[in-house]
């Protein structure tokens, strides 16, 4: 089933729309559909993709979470100052959805840091073979772990961020970065 | 650091745009008609209270000037004391004076029909916004609005003779 995702619909990052989303933001904040239906044309992909990797190529529940990132982006609509791009407070409002699905679940005890430091191995990371088995290994990730390494490493967010984002120190956001990267290499070479 | 390079760049490649593997637009469209039928439902919810706040403060001030209304019609007229004095015979300076203001055990009688009437408005206006506030006790302009009708209704109270 993951591998049936790895080789779905990808395509640019780099979203076609800009500066038209100011206009069919504010036509979508005095209630037009159709102009949000735009925007969600446009951005779908960038959020989608997201919230896909971080639930582990999981697709039905990326897609669940994907309408409600966008139910939650038109209730919230009118409080989108457009002091950022519209795609930057879209896609963060995204990921902040999956995070917060994953912040429900309780799934994972947290470990103690010198704990998650001692299971990585403590060592720096590798060059990893087929995309696909590198997909596959990060979706069998404990979450937290997952969630920090493509936050950090795919999406390039600095730890700063994922610890605000996930409710962590920044020194767990490195242990959970490096605990992740230590099963990766563990389950890469495994195989 | 050749591995982290490496590493990084693999992984930042992965940061695709991945479209789902169906339209999601239908669900989210249905979702979003809900949402808004929500709230257009909640606005004429507030309007109805807004309705309710001007019945509110119609009542209270019919209740009110019917009161004065009585209260004037009550007052009795002045007073005149004319001074003479004796040694002239001749009235030289008049004073008015009225006579001492009615409390309102005086007027406010408990089977004026203007003011019994006022006064079950405001219970009943008091007793749906108790109601209202069960079911939503966090609206606060409830709160505000049961604070008015029961001052209106402490000041009808305060007119009436049968007031403790």
């Amino acid at each position: 089933m993951h591998g049936a995702a790895l080789s779905m619909n990808v395509r640019s990052y780099e979203v076609p729309l800009g500066a038209d989303d100011n206009a069919l933001v504010r036509r979508s904040v005095a209630g037009d559909t159709a102009a949000f239906e735009q925007l969600y044309r446009g951005h779908v992909g960038r959020v989608h993709g997201a919230i896909l990797r971080l639930v582990g190529m999981d697709r039905a529940r990326a897609e669940e979470l994907t309408q409600d990132a966008f139910v939650r982006a038109w209730q919230k609509l009118s409080g989108f100052r457009h002091e950022s791009a519209f795609s930057t407070w879209l896609y963060r409002l995204g990921v902040n959805t999956a995070l917060m699905d994953l912040r429900g679940k309780h799934e994972e005890v947290a470990a103690p840091d010198d704990e998650l430091e001692f299971a990585a191995g403590g060592e720096v990371p590798f060059c990893a073979g087929e995309r696909g088995d590198l997909e596959r290994a990060v979706s069998k990730l404990p979450p937290r772990a997952r969630a920090v390494l493509v936050l950090h490493d795919v999406e390039g967010w600095k730890h700063e961020e994922i610890a605000n984002e996930l409710g962590m120190a920044v020194g767990s956001s490195k242990a959970q970065l490096h605990r992740a990267r230590g099963l990766l290499r563990r389950a890469l070479t495994d195989r | 650091m050749n591995n982290e390079f490496l590493w990084r760049n693999q992984m930042r490649k992965q940061a695709e745009a991945v479209d789902p593997a169906r339209d999601l637009w239908p669900a989210i469209a249905a979702r979003l008609a809900t949402t808004t039928a929500s709230r257009r439902r909640s606005r004429r919810s507030q309007i109805g209270w807004l309705a309710i706040a001007a019945t509110l403060v119609v009542a209270g001030g019919a209740g009110l000037t019917a009161w004065r209304w009585q209260h004037a019609v009550r007052v009795p007229a002045p007073v005149t004391v004319t001074e003479i004095r004796p040694d002239a015979g001749q009235p030289v300076a008049s004073t008015t004076a009225t006579a001492p203001e009615l409390t309102a055990l005086d007027w406010a009688v408990p089977d004026d029909p203007a003011l019994a009437a006022s006064a079950q408005n405001l219970d009943n206006a008091s007793a749906q916004l108790q109601d209202a506030l069960e079911q939503r006790p966090d609206a606060v302009f409830l709160v505000g609005l049961l604070n008015r009708t029961n001052s209106m209704r402490l000041r009808l109270l305060r007119k009436s003779p049968n007031a403790s």
